[in-house]
């Protein structure tokens, strides 16, 4: 499926033709769509981008942000969606990149070369990266992590895969809360919903004020959210919302009881739905499955898509996926690791199979941790708190229990000699260091930490210390 | 009555919402979205529910929207607003 083929077809089909895509201050119509992204790309040409320059692009939801977006793909060029740089001292424009480019929310789409600002990267390695690619950092803005190469071709059949799950249609009504600079918002939500040539809505941070003044004049079909969107919707819905056809989340910690009162003011259409920054959306419940599976078990693969558990049970979840990455570059555009078609993925995921073969996903098997949406490596955490004045240490792990951001972190700080440290200080320079998806819930300052035979850190042990401390 | 209601807001949003700020970086006009004191999804929500817990008050869907949440001040307004209307007798 070839994006300029899809957009023609919507730009005529009577069916779609006058569907829009709108972000509240701004909206466009399919039939003007392939005029304004013309006009984007000869604004990216007048500020000296040039076919086969790999791109980092960050960028709000908003519809200059959709026209970008769009004209990237439609073109065949490589391009990183970066998030908004948190700090100077995480850099999210990978050397590869000729250009950085930034759209920002409530800007007009029209003069393209007006919504964009571009700029320059003065580390520019030259390093030639392949044509028509989606990259994605696996963490997130939190440093230099590797980097998750997509075919834009295959990209197309993992939004077909979600056309054909949750029944996108022409006449469905999207909106995408959550960030269209994501896999999710991008991969599972926002390219179906164009596939479809469906109306979308597309919100920028949203809010429990913003989104119920959205949805009043929008009224939504299909929305894509987190489980704290859900809680979020939950605490505003105070009659129940029938206009609904699904409404998907995204990553197992989703508490059962908000799980279960938000499914229950939506009319029982809540999805979860599993995947990864790697493969993609790649499996979901269906609306007919009943309550207990669609609240505890990650469904049915898409089509096509394999899973099986192995080393155990619970053991590891694997994916065979037609349409997963192609492999993960370094910041420099070298190659870590290429994919093999027709290969496992290991997703680092535990998972169980139930007596019926139906899937739950317990946790992560490794240091890292979901946070609103986001893959969190721990150490990357600590990497970043650990350059604060008089600390010597930082060791961050997962402690029991959720809070509005995900599974909870503590982040164990332990001071230089004869230095003190004050946890509450630590915290409050945290927010300026960290993305909020990745501040610690809390800070404790420690004489040492607990090690392993092996020299290496015994988070389990401080997690449960900590865990003893508390009851 | 109302100035009240913005100091108890006031303390709310310093001493129990995540947003580490402090009583005096608080101001009453302050916007609660976007610049200003720029809360974020979650610190909105928790107001809400803080909100209706200190005032003894529930919001229903009109009342959340952009102007009565545009600022300390304007949110103290509608709680005032909210609670003569609880304490008004039933007309018969």
């Amino acid at each position: 499926m070839i994006v300029s083929d899809v957009l023609g077809n919507c730009a005529t089909d009577a069916k779609t033709r006058d569907n829009f895509i709108t972000d509240g201050s701004f909206t466009v119509a399919y039939r003007e769509l392939c005029a304004l992204l013309d006009e984007t790309a000869k604004a990216l040409a007048g500020y000296g981008v040039e076919p086969g320059d790999c791109l980092a692009v960050e960028c709000a939801n908003s519809v200059a942000g959709a026209l970008l977006l769009l004209t990237l793909m439609r073109d065949g060029y490589s391009f990183v969606l970066v998030p908004p740089a948190v700090n100077a001292e995480i850099k999210p424009t990978p050397l590869f990149c000729r250009f950085s480019i930034a759209v920002g929310a409530g800007v007009s789409p029209q003069p393209a070369a007006a919504f964009m600002s571009v700029t320059a990267n003065p580390e520019w390695n030259r390093k030639s990266i392949p044509a028509a690619k989606l990259l994605l950092r696996t963490s997130g803005s939190m440093g230099t992590s590797k980097i998750v190469v997509h075919g834009h071709d295959k990209l197309m059949g993992n939004a077909a895969n979600c056309v054909r799950k949750y029944g996108f249609r022409a006449e469905s009504r999207c909106v995408i809360p959550v960030p269209i600079a994501h896999m999710y918002g991008f991969g599972a939500e926002f390219l179906p919903a164009i596939q479809a040539g469906a109306s979308i809505d597309l919100q920028d941070k949203t809010n429990i004020i913003k989104y119920l003044d959205r949805e009043k004049r929008f009224q939504p079909t299909i929305a894509f959210v987190t489980p704290a969107i859900c809680e979020m919707l939950l605490k505003a819905y105070k009659s129940p919302r029938t206009n609904y056809e699904v409404i998907v989340t995204s990553g197992q910690r989703i508490s059962e009881d908000v799980f279960a009162a938000f499914d229950e003011r939506i009319g029982g259409r809540l999805i979860n739905q599993y995947g990864s920054t790697e493969m993609g959306a790649t499996s979901a419940c269906d609306l007919g499955d009943s309550f207990d599976m669609r609240s505890q078990t990650i469904g049915k693969p898409m089509h096509d898509v394999q899973l099986r558990i192995t080393d155990g049970d619970p053991g590891e979840l694997n994916v065979l996926h037609p349409f997963g990455y192609d492999g993960y570059l370094d910041d420099a555009g070298e190659w870590i690791h290429i994919a093999e078609p027709n290969t496992w993925y290991r997703t680092g995921d535990l998972a169980k199979a139930d007596a019926e073969g139906a899937i739950k996903v317990l946790g992560r098997a490794g240091t890292s941790v979901n946070r609103d949406g986001y893959l969190v490596l721990l150490e990357d955490i600590e990497r970043i708190i650990e350059k604060l004045p008089d600390i010597l240490q930082v060791v961050v792990t997962a402690t029991p229990g959720l809070s509005g951001q995900g599974q909870r972190i503590a982040a164990f700080c332990v001071p230089k000699a004869d230095a003190v440290l004050n946890a509450q200080h630590i915290r409050a320079r945290c927010f300026d260091l960290l993305p909020r998806y990745a501040l610690p819930d809390e800070v404790h300052v420690v004489e040492t930490v607990p090690l392993l035979a092996s020299g290496k850190v015994d988070r389990r042990t401080l997690a449960a210390e900590l865990n003893h401390t508390q009851q | 009555m109302i100035e009240d209601a913005i100091e108890q807001l006031r303390k709310l949003v310093a001493e129990r919402l995540d947003v580490n700020r402090t009583l005096d970086e608080i101001t009453s006009d302050a916007a609660l979205l976007g610049g200003g004191l720029g809360l974020d999804s979650l610190a909105l929500v928790e107001l809400v529910s803080l909100t209706e817990e200190c005032f003894g008050i529930e919001f229903g869907e009109n009342e959340l929207n952009m102007d009565s949440f545009a600022s300390i001040r304007s949110l103290a307004a509608v709680v005032v607003e909210m609670r003569a209307r609880d304490v008004q007798p039933i007309a018969v």
